[in-house]
């Protein structure tokens, strides 16, 4: 999640919210958040009902796997990271700025 | 019994591919992100449609708080 804070400047210019997902609890995320210094809003997914929406859940373990997806102001799915990949946050960065440049160049 | 030894083939394979199929998600890019109500830290609660048609959305799971990454 760190990284995604590193890289907030740039996805705030594509004017784009940022928003960190998991099973923790509120209570849990609010210290996460603070300790790491992440400013975005960190959701609670504590019923896996998201989780399992997005199709991430891991089962098994009972939390999400890791995962990263763009959703354009018309709530469109344009860019999907799994797994390692979603560490890196460049790939959404990218994802966000294409998609203002579409939109103001329209 | 040609018929039932194919319908348990079909059984087979679909058992042995669920393992696979769960493994990433069935959402792609172009489809509709499913909408959903969740709670913040202050425990309120954020919903993507209050984003539609204000900003493009990253939306970041991660496995566990507490963890790298």
């Amino acid at each position: 999640m760190k990284a995604y804070q590193d890289d907030i400047a740039k996805l705030e210019q594509s004017d784009t919210q940022v928003l960190g997902v998991s099973v923790d609890s509120p209570a849990a995320n609010k210290v996460f958040a603070d300790q790491i210094g992440v400013k975005f809003p960190l959701l609670s997914d504590f019923k896996r009902t998201v989780s399992k929406e997005y199709g991430i859940l891991n089962e098994e373990k009972g939390f999400a796997n890791r995962a990263t997806f763009v959703i354009d102001k018309e709530g469109i799915i344009q860019h999907i990271d799994l797994g390692k990949a979603a560490i890196d946050p460049s790939g959404a960065t990218q994802a966000c700025s294409l998609l203002e440049h579409k939109r103001s160049s329209q | 019994m040609k018929q039932r030894l194919l319908a348990a083939a079909a059984v087979l394979v679909l058992v042995l591919a669920a393992p696979w199929a769960a493994q990433g998600t069935e959402l792609k890019v172009g489809d509709k992100a499913p909408d959903f109500t969740l709670l913040d830290t202050n425990w309120k609660e954020v919903k993507l449609s209050d984003y539609l048609g204000k900003k493009n959305i990253v939306l970041a799971f991660y496995v566990l708080a507490f963890t790298g990454g």
